[in-house]
């Protein structure tokens, strides 16, 4: 049933009164991993306590919102200027997904619980030489008695430095065509022969990492569907990464970062003109409004659209295009009038997610939007192809490429 | 889901199917009447259908979509919602009843350029009932034989209806006839739309035809000119919808260097914004379009997106698609010029889309 929606905007908008931080984002700026690890596990169980950790699960789990719901939950998230759940963005969308989609019974009941308990997860798909071209990726597992061997390089793992657990992509058949050949685990982080390296990333931050696997063990009770399966699964995955989080981030978009940005207009210049009262200004933020517009309906109209299973093949990566674009149109336009100034800003809360209104690291930023979950360039042939039934590109004769 | 999604889907079907084949203006105008999209939002006590603005808005992106000639913006879209804006009377209702039909054709003489922020009224009616101004470019006024005309008259804005002007006038009326309307046809590129100036000079005006507004006169002017700019957005998106099936139908089987073109990234990426783009453009119409419906109060906001979203991405979409029909796009025969004509033309009528932008910026943040 659904809840009066303006009570329970009136009651997160209380909520978020008494619990998030006044002081978060000054306190969180600089920190230790650790000081972060610690101060996102808290906020994340502060959230668990009311219900508004995972409100996009099946309410079995502890979720149950439904998609008008969890928009104005998430708008009064981000008009308090809440942190986001970025150490647990994994887990709750790419691991509890996969896990509803693909996982048995006793695979969802041993980790979905234990994510609302602060499992940390991250995600081991790219390759250095499987970016875009991700069923290239060349990561094996090889059957041994009670499980699987795993050897071979990940890169761009997000929070792999503190993750409890990995959504693996590995070949378990080099013979077979390579969409064929690939399966899905669940890696336990703690197990022997895992090398994890953080990479320094152009905000200076470095939550992404690279991973080394050599001799991994799996036990064979952690793939996910069946071997030589896993292409299928991670399809499902990704598609979780491109849709169903933009509900969030689109709100974000609209109750955090465009206020933000016409608040920035309205600070005078050196001279004492306001950006906002210059009619060019004005101009161009209105046409970041109608897009920010267009793009929070067209969220909530997928999100809705894939609960009953009736999204069109290439919605998804319509919306992630389109979010991760304007993402960077709107940031770039908030360093554009931030001015040099904009520059004397060097850090940013990891916290904060992607607008933080340190607009010039804020842009800087955009491009973990433009570029992972399939890159901008993957994402206008899905539409090209699934979308508008274009033809495929020829691929290369075999010896030509 | 809306509650008239089976009569969107019927209406949709008839228009496509109509609309796919060859007539002229008057078998158009006839087939609109039959099929009752004049009378969509008259009042079924006065022989319409009594529907709203949304289903209006099917017609109007099946109009778009076939570029059609049909005077529908002038009659079905701002007729109707002027004489519904005013005191009931029998002239009035005589005249939403014809509208209905098809029997009369209207034109509301509202400058192209009026953006609802400040509507203004062009013409003026003195205290012995007699109406001077100037209207140019009043969209459907070429074919109208009854206008209405906002009037600024002693007691505040109102409605005065002209009628009776003969349809098949010389083009153009002579403008040296005392105690008549002038109405001189303004010729535009796009031939799938008419226009004329409509003129009046100390004409004296019967009280019957003096109309009163219900509400606030001036946030009703403001209202349709509203409903004017979703209208010609809607009408905007059905063009670019049409090119976009119409450019991927091509790149399909256009074959250069021994492949489909469309299987060029360079084509197919293209290709892929034009649909972000009106998917996204769908998005604002469907907010707009319900809040013109339902008269909400806010509509201004959502009418301004609507209209510089969809202007722009109309003239785009269809310059994408002559580019990527080549040469062939670049003729008159393959018809894309009509499109890419009404696309621009549609832009720019009620409100471009820097004019929408700036609106909407003083709306939010005044």
């Amino acid at each position: 049933m659904t809840r009066d929606l303006e009570a329970l905007r009136a009651e997160v908008r209380s909520w978020c009164e008494e619990h998030v931080p006044a002081d978060w984002r000054e306190r969180q700026t600089g920190v230790s991993e650790d000081e972060y690890v610690e101060f996102q596990q808290s906020w994340f169980q502060e959230l668990r306590q009311v219900g508004w950790a995972v409100p996009h699960w099946p309410a079995e789990w502890g979720g149950g919102m439904s998609v008008p719901e969890q928009a104005v939950l998430y708008q009064e998230l981000a008009r308090a200027d809440a942190p986001r759940l970025v150490l647990a963005f994994v887990g709750i969308h790419h691991a509890a997904s996969t896990l509803l989609h693909a996982g048995t019974e006793e695979q969802r009941r041993r980790h979905l619980p234990a994510i609302l308990d602060g499992e940390i997860w991250c995600q081991g798909f790219s390759e250095p030489d499987a970016g875009s071209d991700l069923a290239a990726l060349s990561t094996s597992a090889v059957r041994t008695g009670d499980g699987y061997l795993v050897n071979g390089q990940k890169v761009w793992a997000s929070g792999a430095l503190h993750a409890d657990w990995c959504l693996l992509l590995a070949r378990t058949d080099p013979s077979a065509p390579k969409r064929k050949g690939i399966s899905y685990f669940l890696m336990d982080m703690r197990t022997p022969g895992i090398d994890i390296r953080p990479v320094q990333q152009a905000t200076g931050h470095s939550h992404f990492c690279e991973m080394f696997l050599d001799d991994v063990l799996v036990p064979a009770e952690n793939l996910i569907g069946a071997e030589g399966e896993g292409w299928q699964v991670a399809q499902a995955t990704l598609g979780a990464e491109r849709g169903m989080t933009m509900l969030e981030l689109a709100e974000r978009l609209g109750f955090a970062a465009l206020p933000w940005l016409v608040d920035l207009c309205r600070q005078p210049d050196w001279r004492g003109h306001r950006p906002i009262d210059d009619p060019a200004v004005r101009e161009r933020l209105a046409g970041l409004e109608i897009e920010v517009a267009g793009l929070r309906s067209m969220c909530r109209r997928f999100v809705e659209e894939s609960e009953r299973g009736a999204e069109g093949p290439a919605d998804a990566s319509i919306v992630k295009l389109h979010y991760s674009e304007l993402l960077q149109r709107l940031t770039g336009f908030g360093a554009e009038v931030a001015g040099v100034a904009g520059h004397q800003v060097l850090d940013k809360p990891i916290s904060s997610g992607w607008e933080s209104g340190a607009w010039v690291l804020d842009f800087i930023s955009s491009w973990e939007w433009t570029i992972p979950g399939g890159a901008s360039e993957i994402q206008r042939t899905i539409i090209g192809e699934r979308g508008l039934g274009l033809p495929r590109e020829p691929l290369p004769a075999k010896g030509t490429a | 889901m809306s509650e008239f999604a089976d009569l969107h889907d019927d209406l949709r079907g008839v228009a496509r199917e109509l609309l796919g084949k060859d007539a002229d203006a008057g078998t158009r105008w006839r087939q609109a009447a039959d099929a009752g999209w004049l009378g969509l939002e008259v009042p079924e006590l006065l022989d319409g259908s009594g529907v709203t603005f949304a289903e209006t808005a099917v017609v109007l992106e099946e109009l778009g979509r076939a570029t059609a000639a049909v005077p529908f913006l002038g009659s079905a879209v701002l007729g109707v919602a002027a004489a519904q804006a005013v005191e009931p009377g029998a002239g009035r209702d005589g005249l939403l009843r014809a509208l209905a039909t098809g029997e009369a054709r209207v034109a509301v003489a509202l400058a192209p350029h009026a953006d609802a922020a400040s509507p203004v009224a062009p013409f003026r009616l003195d205290a012995g009932g007699r109406l001077s101004g100037r209207a140019d470019l009043v969209v459907d006024a070429d074919t109208a034989d009854h206008l209405l005309v906002l009037a600024e008259a002693s007691e505040g804005l109102v409605l005065v209806h002209l009628p009776s002007l003969p349809a098949d006038r010389p083009d153009p009326v002579d403008p040296g006839v005392p105690n008549e309307v002038r109405v001189v046809v303004e010729p535009v590129l796009d031939a799938s739309r008419g226009f004329a100036s409509v003129a009046a000079d100390d004409l004296a005006v019967p009280g019957d035809d003096v109309w009163r507004f219900t509400g606030d006169p001036l946030a009703t002017a403001g209202a349709v000119l509203d409903r004017a700019a979703v209208a010609v957005a809607v009408d905007a998106y059905g063009i670019a919808a049409a090119m976009l099936d119409a450019t991927v139908a091509y790149v399909g089987v256009r074959r250069q260097f021994d492949r489909a073109i469309g299987s060029f990234q360079a084509v197919k990426h293209q290709c892929a914004d034009g649909l972000v783009h009106l998917r996204l453009g769908r998005e604002l119409l469907q907010e707009a379009t319900a809040a013109v419906a339902a008269g909400d109060a806010d509509a201004g906001k959502a009418a301004s997106r609507a209209k510089s979203y969809l202007g722009d991405t109309a003239v785009e979409v269809v310059g994408t698609a002559m580019q990527l029909h080549g040469g062939i796009g670049y003729t008159w025969e393959s018809g894309i010029h009509r499109f890419l004509k009404r696309a621009l033309l549609d832009r720019s009528l009620f409100g471009s889309p820097d004019a929408h932008r700036r609106r909407l910026a003083d709306l939010l943040w005044p």
